[in-house]
């Protein structure tokens, strides 16, 4: 069952500049896809490739200059972007729950943890205060923090990285949330710590059947934490399918740059790695295919429109070049 | 066997905390050598004293015991005004490109600052220079009249490492190099190492907590863990035949981007102790799987095992129980 279902959707950023000339920056320009519940999506991409702001425009969590200008967002049944700020707020931390990249700064370091939990759940529910503290030391310990009921007394400072980041899991879970965000869950924590967070993550999604978006950069947690993964560039997914299914046969250049850059793909490679350089200018993207102009099978063609296309089973890629990339890319 | 470029010798680090006066001990009596062309790669968990020690190869920091001989001169006890020119041949580059360089200042200068202190060229060869380093490390040179907040993160790692180049140093101390950038950018980097390692026959310290590049750059590799070297060897055999449990579990939490790839996953519980209240004996005895009792009275020796060329410090080797079941 389809748990959301994003289509379409375009995210600008509008300032003027000196000249009081008006600037749009096209950060999200048309991003469709699906997650259902059970299931674990990898968004992966460079920086400023639009992942997290493709995050933020789902919970409907942009400041201005940013703004979603089209496409729809339809969790659950319900058109998020028509949503009242009201409905919006009791959605998000309930059934929408994110788990952000630096998870010192997003608690609240004047709090102590157990009063943050408990807050988050009554905010949402009419649980008592009891009731919610039972819970959160229920949900602590399930995250595998030793001692529940004495840390629910500790201030966040006294927490390590890794415990910070399952106490912001915690809160995530407070309010059975059918759908969880993860942004960056796991950098900045070392691999054993690592480890222990994404097991938990897979935990919550076999016995909780929620759904998890992972929003990462390292292909390494997308290849054996993830079913499927979409593939950002310049406010476009330009590929998604199936892990194996991509990680086997990636058809866009930009993807299979991604992949032959990663340490392991490196080591065995024999031919240097193309394909590196700076984002396109998102104030003027090209008209056509956004990797134009770093990409070396790029000709006329590449400045028409592109669409996505079906290069294997569920696995779809916006690229015109296809059949030539996928022959020429050794050569 | 050819001398050491640098050797460092029991070299052990405390610091003292500010009001609570609690040692932190940091580097606890590590050693190692270092030789021309060759890479070492450090790898360890956060805190287990990695950065300190490459701060202190370099002399950022006084090793508070042991010594660390540069080509025989031991350069831990001198006082700062020599090390200072002894800088012509210790380089370093940091974790961050946007904040370790100058904002206000413009590329070339940048490149051009150490050979203002280190070098006696005149201005028009320093600046020819500059231009011949931008491009041995695939700057374009148009960039050399930018400002850094103009470049991008691949660009300034560039220009850092430019910078440590600039006055041909014998060794250079990589903290995190690549940890802050993407991966195809990540990729240029480590290609342009690997350039600069055969044709300056640089030596290089290279600190990284991802397993995946250190396995990709270093030819003998050394494992921290509090402070101690608990494994050190040849880059193939520690990452084939890890001895110490510790490497075991490290290298098996390790995800490699490929969907196929088993994986034979030990997880460790808890997490690295605090370098303020050391666990007695063995530091891996508090996370070990396979810890005993004589585990926790004394500090286990480094043991060589086949050859010698790969050794560890755990007590279970010598009677070859020391697999964990990954």
């Amino acid at each position: 069952m389809t748990l959301l279902r994003v289509k379409d959707l375009h995210t600008h950023f509008i300032s003027r500049n000196l000249d009081n000339e008006i600037r749009i920056a096209t950060a999200l320009n048309g991003v469709s896809f699906e997650l259902s519940r059970g299931e674990v999506l990898g968004l992966v991409g460079e920086t400023g490739a639009g992942k997290s702001l493709t995050a933020y425009s789902i919970m409907n969590l942009l400041k201005p200059p940013a703004r979603v200008v089209g496409g729809t967002v339809e969790f659950d049944g319900r058109n998020l972007r028509d949503l009242q700020s009201d409905d919006m707020n009791s959605l998000r931390g309930s059934e929408i729950a994110m788990v952000v990249q630096n998870p010192r700064s997003s608690l609240d370091p004047l709090t102590r943890i157990g009063e943050q939990l408990v807050r988050v759940h009554t905010a949402h529910s009419d649980a008592t205060a009891a009731t919610a503290r039972a819970r959160a030391v229920e949900i602590l310990g399930s995250v595998g923090i030793p001692a529940p009921e004495e840390r629910m007394q500790a201030w966040p400072h006294e927490l390590s990285g890794g415990m910070a980041q399952r106490v912001l899991i915690a809160m995530a879970l407070m309010n059975e949330p059918k759908l969880i965000i993860a942004d960056e869950p796991t950098t900045g924590l070392d691999v054993t710590v690592q480890a222990q967070i994404l097991d938990l993550l897979r935990e919550l999604v076999e016995t909780r059947n929620v759904a998890v978006m992972i929003i990462t950069h390292d292909l390494g947690i997308v290849a054996h934490y993830c079913q499927r993964m979409a593939v950002m560039f310049a406010g476009r997914i330009v590929e998604t399918g199936n892990v194996n299914s991509v990680f086997d046969n990636p058809a866009h250049p930009y993807t299979r740059t991604l992949i032959d850059a990663t340490p392991e793909r490196l080591r065995d490679l024999k031919h240097k790695v193309h394909g590196g350089g700076a984002p396109p200018n998102l104030y003027n993207l090209p008209t056509g295919c956004h990797y134009v102009e770093r990409c070396r099978f790029a000709d006329d063609v590449c400045n028409d429109p592109v669409a996505m296309e079906e290069v294997g089973a569920a696995h779809f890629a916006m690229c015109s070049h296809i059949s030539a990339v996928r022959d020429g890319w050794l050569s | 066997m050819t001398e050491p470029l640098l050797r460092a010798k029991m070299l052990t680090k405390h610091f003292v905390t500010p009001r609570t006066a609690q040692t932190v001990k940091a580097v606890n009596g590590v050693s190692f050598d270092m030789f021309a062309g060759k890479t070492v790669g450090m790898v360890g968990e956060s805190g287990s004293g990695k950065s300190t020690v490459g701060r202190m190869v370099v002399r950022l920091l006084k090793p508070t015991q042991g010594s660390v001989a540069f080509r025989g001169q031991d350069i831990s006890l001198l006082p700062d005004r020599a090390v200072r020119r002894l800088r012509v041949d210790l380089q370093m580059v940091f974790q961050d490109p946007w904040s370790a360089l100058n904002p206000r200042m413009r590329v070339k200068r940048i490149i051009q600052e150490p050979l203002l202190l280190h070098s006696k060229l005149s201005s028009s060869e320093r600046s020819d220079r500059a231009e011949e380093i931008a491009r041995s490390v695939h700057l374009n040179t148009d960039l050399l009249t930018r400002f850094p907040g103009e470049l991008s993160g691949g660009q300034l790692q560039r220009v850092c490492i430019a910078r440590a180049i600039a006055t041909n140093p014998a060794l250079i101390v990589l903290d995190e190099p690549t940890s802050s950038l993407d991966l195809s950018v990540r990729a240029g980097i480590l290609d342009l190492l690997q350039e600069l390692r055969e044709n300056t026959g640089a030596a290089m310290l290279f600190i990284s907590h991802d397993l995946g590049t250190v396995r990709l750059v270093s030819d003998h590799i050394l494992v921290l863990y509090l402070g101690h070297i608990i494994e050190s060897g040849p880059m193939n055999k520690v990452f084939d035949e890890p001895a110490h449990p510790y490497t075991q579990t490290l290298l098996s939490a390790h995800l490699p981007a490929d969907p196929h790839a088993d994986l034979h996953r030990h997880l460790l519980d808890g997490e690295i102790p605090s370098p303020i209240d050391m666990p007695p004996g063995c530091p891996f005895s508090t996370r070990c799987p396979l810890v005993r009792e004589d585990c926790r009275t004394a500090l286990p020796p480094m043991v060589d095992i086949d050859d010698g060329a790969q050794r560890a410090a755990c007590i279970r080797i010598p009677e070859g129980t020391n697999q964990v079941n990954c």
